[in-house]
C-alpha cells in the first residue's frame, strides 16, 4: 500500500475515533450538566411564593426596623411584629378591598389569598396572653 | 418687615413642631381610646384591633389622619378620629409611640 493513501486512512480512522470519544464525552457531561444546571432567574420577575419565602414580600419594608414609606407620603412603615394576628389579616384585606388606600399595600394585598393572609398574620403576628 | 414675618413664621413651625403633648394625649385616650385599646394600648378589647404601644409616632398620625379624612375606611374608626382635633392626633400618638410595648417589635 502506497504511503498517501496509509496516512489517509489513518487520519480517517482517528477522525471516526475521535468523533465517537467525542460523542460520548459530551453526552455523559450533558446528562450530569442538567442535574446541576443552577436555576435561571429572570432579571425583574419575582419569584412565585414558596414555603420558605412567603414572606418575600414583606420583609423588604416590615423587615427594617426605622424603614419609612416612599410615596405618596412620608412616615414609617408600622411595626408588625407582635401585632395581633386578626388585625394583620383585617389591615391585608382592608387594602384589598380598597377601604385602606396605600398604593403598595394595595398592590401587594390584592395578590393575597385569605389563606396566605392568615399564614403571614401566624408568622408575624402574637395572640394576646391570657 | 419680610423679614420680621418670616421670624415670624419660622417661630411658629418652631412651636408648631414642639406642640405635641404626651400629658394631654393621655388624657385625650383616657377619654378616647382607652376603652378598646387600653389606657397604654397594650390591651386591645378584640383579637381585630391593633396593639398601639411602642407603635411609630408618625404612622399613627397618618392613621387617625386617614380615618378622619376617609383614605381609611372604618365606621367606628372615623367617628373617634373625627372627635380628635389636629392637635389631638398629635398628642394621643405621641402618648401611645413612648408607652413600653411586651407585644410590638422591629423585626420577626
Amino acid at each position: 500500500m502506497s504511503r498517501p493513501i496509509l496516512h489517509a486512512l489513518l487520519a480517517a480512522a482517528l477522525a471516526c475515533a475521535s468523533q465517537v470519544a467525542l460523542a460520548q464525552a459530551k453526552k455523559k457531561p450533558a446528562a450530569e450538566k442538567a442535574t446541576q444546571a443552577p436555576e435561571v432567574k429572570p432579571i425583574g420577575v419575582n419569584p412565585a411564593p414558596t414555603t420558605e419565602n412567603f414572606h418575600a414580600q414583606c420583609i423588604g419594608c416590615h423587615g427594617i426596623p426605622g424603614y419609612k414609606t416612599a410615596f405618596p407620603i412620608v412616615y414609617h412603615v408600622p411595626k408588625i411584629a407582635g401585632q395581633n394576628p386578626d388585625y394583620i389579616v383585617a389591615a391585608l384585606k382592608a387594602y384589598k378591598s380598597g377601604a385602606r388606600s396605600h398604593p403598595s399595600m394595595r398592590g401587594i394585598a390584592a395578590s393575597l389569598s385569605e389563606e396566605e393572609m392568615k399564614k403571614l398574620a401566624d408568622y408575624y403576628g402574637e395572640p394576646a396572653k391570657p | 418687615m419680610t423679614r420680621l414675618t418670616f421670624a415670624i413664621i419660622l417661630a411658629a413651625l418652631c412651636l408648631n413642631a414642639q406642640a405635641a403633648d404626651p400629658a394631654a394625649g393621655k388624657k385625650k385616650a383616657e377619654a378616647v381610646c382607652a376603652a378598646c385599646h387600653g389606657i397604654d394600648g397594650n390591651k386591645p378589647s378584640a383579637p381585630d384591633q391593633p396593639v398601639l404601644a411602642g407603635q411609630y409616632k408618625d404612622y399613627l398620625v397618618q392613621a387617625l389622619t386617614d380615618y378622619k379624612v376617609g383614605r381609611r375606611q372604618n365606621p367606628i374608626m372615623k367617628g373617634f378620629a373625627d372627635s380628635l382635633s389636629k392637635k389631638d392626633i398629635e398628642d394621643v400618638a405621641e402618648w401611645f409611640s413612648t408607652q413600653k410595648t411586651t407585644r410590638l417589635h422591629d423585626q420577626r
